[in-house]
């Protein structure tokens, strides 16, 4: 068995997501003691948080992932396969620490219990809940099948993965998209947008695990690994491509005709409380510089790395701005505590802190698992 | 005997915004402290006019108790119901608290309720009209802007008020058929 914690920078990178565990599990007990009242910032005008587009943001990485995935042992793209068990492997403590982050938002979470009891067909969140805990479970089977290297089992569920990669996201879009009431979330865009969105991290993701898994390990990348990384690469760079039109008319549509409760959720983004996430967090960081990254003639992994990186701090900050756009706008006139008539809302600390333990959560699983299982095809042949 | 439906009508040009309807509801219902926890509410209109020929108008309203309530489609665990009398309601036993109707309802007429750790509306009292008697906003009222009543009876006071005067109803473009008609 390998040592745990072979060098300082290891032993940095476990002290960090150790010490982001304990602080989160920390905010998590005094949530509960205080209650959600007193430790979260969400309020009658915000109720979803920071939480919530954490939720949204792991989840949908985990079908980025999947989808990814799907691509070698589904699609027949054999030089993707070597990045199966890892992304099956991801996507499930992604969606693990996806369902803690919303776990941990909701008020009376073994009420769940009602799901089954006595369901709601007509809930987007119903189908929501389902489609995912169904996935997961898929998931779990294909990662079993890809370890034992059981084919034909990781044909069958990886295909009906990739299903569920499509259709999960694409109902978590529809919980936003079916809301009547807010005109910004309201319509058939989300659940789209939601996919490409979901392409883009769980590219980025798997660029930066393909790329540390050799650097950290001091293992030189052979000439397949450099052309699968040169292939994220690539997609990554066609889905940044795509989500920028994607949110080019999502703004365009918001501004144009100024229709109450769409137009001013946009212009918030553009010009007010929410405009430095915008304009630095999702077009700079997440979609500008990624691509200028990727489109340049002498791109190499590391470059690559650096890009997927920014596209996924992005895709983080996309999930916030979205989550919290819709609600901004007041339902009612009149309405207290209003900032240039919107509601705003700044994550508390407890909040922050157990983003950041969802997040280390997948980071620690993953790395752990990187420890003490064959990630690896055979035929990669790493001395 | 035909099921009732109850209903709100109100008359705004009444109101003067003395807020009595938001106090007896906090007090009948056990609705906490705090400006953004109500059941139902005054909205102040903006002023019209110059001074000194000005004009303000006051419009309280609470849950519409909809026919095609959007909390009621949204809520994952069938929490929230609908009595035949068409009462919207939150049963707290089965709310997860994942707060989507907060989100669904267009007139903002739920919030969460720490004391109770779950989301809690308007009910028109459905203690009190259980037992005959009229929701406590409606009781209360100094200038009796609303009316309670039964739609289904020909001859409530809602029904007539409703015969022989133009009303509206809020955000009727969202198709969520509201049961809290304001008189114009």
């Amino acid at each position: 068995m390998s040592t745990l914690v072979k060098n300082s920078g290891q032993m940095l990178w476990f002290a960090l997501l150790s010490l982001s565990l304990v602080a989160a599990v920390g905010a998590a007990v005094y949530s509960l003691m205080v209650g959600h009242e007193a430790a979260f910032n969400v309020t009658r005008g915000v109720p979803w948080g920071i939480l919530i587009s954490t939720y949204v943001f792991l989840a949908i990485s985990c079908s980025g992932l999947c989808l990814i995935s799907s691509l070698g042992h589904v699609f027949g793209f054999d030089e993707f396969n070597r990045l199966s068990r890892r992304a099956i492997l991801l996507a499930i403590l992604c969606l693990v620490g996806a369902f803690v982050a919303i776990g941990l938002d909701l008020e009376k979470p073994f009420n769940m219990i009602y799901t089954l009891l006595s369901p709601n067909f007509s809930s987007a969140i119903w189908w929501m809940g389902t489609v995912y805990g169904i996935y997961l479970g898929v998931l779990v089977i294909e990662f079993y099948a890809l370890m034992t290297n059981n084919h034909k089992l990781s044909i069958i569920t990886g295909s009906l993965g990739f299903l569920f990669a499509i259709a999960a996201p694409s109902v978590l879009g529809a919980v936003f998209g079916l809301t009547l009431a807010r005109p910004f979330w309201h319509g058939a865009f989300l659940p789209v947008y939601i996919l490409i969105t979901a392409l883009v991290s769980g590219t980025a993701i798997i660029s930066i695990v393909m790329y540390f898994q050799h650097s950290v390990r001091g293992l030189q990348m052979d000439d397949n690994d450099k052309r699968v990384i040169r292939l994220l690469g690539r997609i990554l760079r066609l889905m940044i491509f795509v989500l920028i039109f994607s949110v080019f008319w999502n703004v365009v549509i918001g501004i144009y005709g100024t229709q109450p409760g769409h137009y001013e959720p946009v212009k918030n983004l553009l010009s007010g409380s929410l405009a430095l996430n915008f304009w630095l967090g999702e077009i700079l960081l997440g979609l500008a510089i990624p691509l200028a990254l990727l489109l340049s003639k002498n791109r190499t992994p590391f470059t690559t790395m650096i890009a997927s990186v920014l596209a996924l701090v992005g895709m983080f900050f996309m999930r916030y701005d979205m989550t919290i756009s819709g609600q901004v706008y007041p339902m009612k006139a009149g309405t207290a505590g209003l900032i240039d008539g919107l509601f705003t809302y700044t994550p508390s600390v407890a909040e922050g802190l157990i983003v950041l333990g969802c997040i280390a959560f997948s980071a620690l699983a993953y790395t752990l698992a990187e420890k003490f299982l064959s990630l690896d095809l055979d035929s990669e042949g790493h001395a | 005997m035909k099921t009732k439906r109850y209903a709100i009508v109100l008359d705004t040009r009444r109101c003067i915004d003395c807020k009595a309807c938001t106090v007896a509801c906090k007090a009948e219902n056990d609705v906490p402290l705090g400006e953004d926890k109500h059941r139902n509410w005054v909205t102040q209109e903006p002023l019209r006019g110059t001074f000194p020929n000005l004009g303000q108008s006051f419009s309280p309203s609470q849950c519409n108790q909809c026919a095609n309530p959007p909390c009621n489609s949204v809520c994952p665990t069938s929490a929230t119901g609908i009595t035949p009398e068409g009462i919207v309601t939150v049963n707290a036993d089965k709310c997860i608290g994942c707060k989507y109707c907060m989100l669904a309802c267009p007139y903002d007429a739920r919030y969460y309720n720490e004391e109770t750790g779950v989301i809690d509306k308007c009910t028109f009292c459905i203690q009190r009209v259980a037992v005959g008697r009229i929701p406590a906003c409606v009781e209360t009222c100094p200038t009796k802007v609303r009316v309670f009543g039964d739609l289904n009876d020909p001859e409530s006071e809602v029904s007539l008020l409703l015969a022989k005067h133009r009303y509206t109803v809020l955000k009727p473009e969202l198709g969520t058929k509201p049961f809290l008609y304001y008189l114009i």
